[in-house]
């Protein structure tokens, strides 16, 4: 009876459980989970954040999730080391668990702030459940917050503190807005909006140094511009780096995620990686690529399981893409929005200022690329499946620029004449 | 299990299905006094126009494994394994519309409904009209449609009808290419009436 054991508990790792108890009803499963919390949907924290959700709505299987599912779990501890000649993990609390075959799904952590007094009270990430207890925690007393970085973490944090009433000034290092998402364009347009709702915007600005009152909390972060702003409460949303420290290099081949082939297994036999922490292969950009997004460490963590119960199936790849809804502005991305000059790439856009729409199609010869899309988001999934499907797209390409756009234009010429 | 079928090819793009659908989806079940309803009850069917102004009957496949339930960040869209049908629980819900990002049929919309808690916007698709399917009735969509591009059916019975049609054409096909023979048709109407003699006479 084969021991599978899973470090993390987030969707990679429930996945792969879960794909792995649909082929092998008898192997052993165990989870490592750093946080006591059931497994929960860690995108919507945000909406926590923003009171548009409660706790109670995260955790994303029953209660009874472990033992409906025949599994193991240690709760509060994290991998340490892996040894992969007596196969074993051991944990932060010394404990060892050993393993026929390892899912490493530890997910990513977020990148710190570098700016002196990061330490200090009242700063904060938003990764993880208790991140939004802290923040919610320290918003009594808050008269005005700062957010450093203007990526989709960024945009989330600015949006629920707005909608708690928070005034906000966010400071982004580059150009504009959601740079490494969508283009200037549309970055122009979620500004406006979120400017709208009273957020205030300071590009190529960067804290230097956060000063703290005499009880240690934040007061005021001084500028990379010679200026200083009054502050409480800080949220960095910099971005996240796969959670690997655990991992010897020498042992398992690291680029900037695990890496693993299209069954999901590392340079060692029998040991897997999935979600945020794996670097497998972007459709669009074609190349290795991690893409640290809800959806790719489902796809992963399924495939990862089946290849672990001793079904080879195969992944294609992943595709980067997102959806979020500000205020009434709905941005959604998919694959390649930015392409590389002078390498053959054919960019579209059209933009419905009556409807509020903006639409940008990346293509390559016949194949869509990338999208984005603000307002009507609908036929975002049509879209996103043309590009990771490969779809050749004969005709006019204009014509999925259109408003009435639908599924039925990317239906081949011969379904129509039958 | 019957389930409904899509033969876009014959869809004339009349869009009888989608008030049918939200007649059925809405509080009186009756089409002139839903349009009175807050919430309008909105169609789960969706009539697209082709590139060519062509109609394509748009609607849920219930796919298994189902890409929105996979993408589903607060687990809010289950399989019914008895109906074999996708299902958005509206409580649930959080109209993050990362199912919009997933579907790849783009058939989910969102919106206010009678199924979700009053003023809040959920994600709305087919839900196989199982309270229908409940009154021994048929999904609405199909019962609308009068050009047969929705059919209610068993769909390996509606392979084979397919199959057998491809079948036929070939047959049909090949005989047009290569007439028979002088003279076949005389013998096997000599052949016929023969056997038929002998029939009667036995």
């Amino acid at each position: 009876m084969p021991k599978h054991l899973i470090i993390g508990n987030g969707i990679a790792g429930v996945s792969a459980a879960e794909a792995i108890r649909a082929l092998d009803p008898e192997g052993g499963i165990t989870f490592i989970a750093r946080e006591e919390l059931l497994p929960y949907s860690r995108p919507m924290i945000s909406n926590v954040l923003a009171g548009s959700a409660d706790f109670s709505q995260l955790p994303i299987r029953g209660p009874d999730f472990y033992q409906d599912l025949g599994a193991e779990v240690v709760t509060g501890q994290e991998a340490v080391t892996l040894d992969l000649e007596d196969r074993t993990v051991t944990t932060s609390s010394g404990a060892q668990k050993d393993f026929d075959t390892l899912l490493i799904a530890s997910g990513a952590d977020p990148r710190k702030l570098k700016a002196k007094g990061a330490g200090a009270k009242g700063v904060f990430y938003l990764r993880s459940a208790d991140d939004v207890r802290g923040i919610l925690r320290a918003l009594p007393g808050t008269t005005h917050a700062l957010v450093l970085g203007g990526g989709l973490v960024g945009f989330k944090a600015a949006y629920g503190l707005l909608s708690r009433g928070v005034p906000v000034t966010m400071l982004i290092a580059s150009g504009y807005p959601l740079s490494l998402q969508v283009d200037a364009e549309a970055g122009a347009m979620i500004q406006a909006e979120l400017v709208k709702h009273g957020l205030s915007v300071e590009v190529g600005v960067e804290v230097t140094a956060l000063e703290t009152d005499t009880a240690g909390r934040v007061s005021r972060a001084q500028l990379s511009d010679g200026g200083a702003l009054d502050c409480q409460l800080v949220v960095v949303g910099k971005g996240v780096w796969p959670s690997l420290g655990f991992i010897d290099p020498d042992q398992i081949t690291v680029d900037a995620g695990v890496l693993v082939d299209d069954h999901m297994m590392t340079s060692r036999q029998g040991v897997y990686a999935a979600g945020d922490v794996a670097e497998h292969f972007d459709l669009a950009r074609g190349t290795r690529w991690v893409n640290a997004i809800w959806p790719v460490a489902v796809e992963m963590g399924r495939i990862a399981g089946m290849n672990m119960a001793g079904r080879k199936v195969a992944y294609r790849g992943g595709l980067s893409r997102n959806v979020i809804r500000i205020f009434d502005l709905d941005v959604l991305t998919a694959g390649l929005v930015n392409p590389p000059e002078g390498e053959g790439y054919q960019v579209m856009a059209r933009r419905n200022e009556r409807l509020g729409i903006y639409r940008k199609l990346v293509f390559k010869d016949d194949h869509l690329m990338g999208a984005t899309l603000v307002g009507q988001v609908e036929q975002g999934g049509v879209l996103m499946n043309a590009v990771s499907g490969r779809m050749p797209i004969s005709g006019d390409k204009e014509r999925l620029l259109e408003p009435g756009f639908n599924y039925a234009y990317l239906q081949p010429e011969t379904a129509q004449a039958a | 299990m019957k389930s409904v079928i899509v033969h876009p090819e014959r869809c004339v793009g009349c869009m009888q299905c989608m008030p049918a659908c939200a007649t059925a989806h809405s509080e009186a079940k009756d089409m002139f006094l839903a349009t009175l309803e807050d919430p309008r009850p909105r169609p789960r069917v969706h009539v697209g126009a082709g590139p060519a102004g062509e109609g394509f009957p748009n609607r849920c496949r219930h796919c298994d494994p189902a890409p929105c339930a996979l993408a589903c960040l607060p687990g809010a869209i289950l399989r019914d394994t008895e109906t074999d049908t996708v299902l958005i629980d509206p409580d649930l819900c959080i109209n993050c519309a990362s199912c919009a990002m997933a579907c790849p049929f783009g058939v989910i919309r969102y919106h206010d409904d009678r199924t979700a808690p009053p003023g809040k916007v959920v994600a709305v698709k087919c839900d196989n009209c199982l309270e229908r399917l409940g009154q021994g009735l048929i999904p609405a969509c199909v019962e609308a449609c009068q050009s047969g591009a929705l059919t209610y059916e068993e769909s390996d019975q509606a392979l084979k009808r397919q199959t057998d049609q491809v079948a036929a054409s070939t047959v049909a096909a090949a005989g047009a290419a290569r007439p028979a023979a002088p003279g076949f048709e005389l013998m096997m109407a000599v052949k016929r009436a023969t056997k038929e003699t002998n029939r009667t006479r036995a």
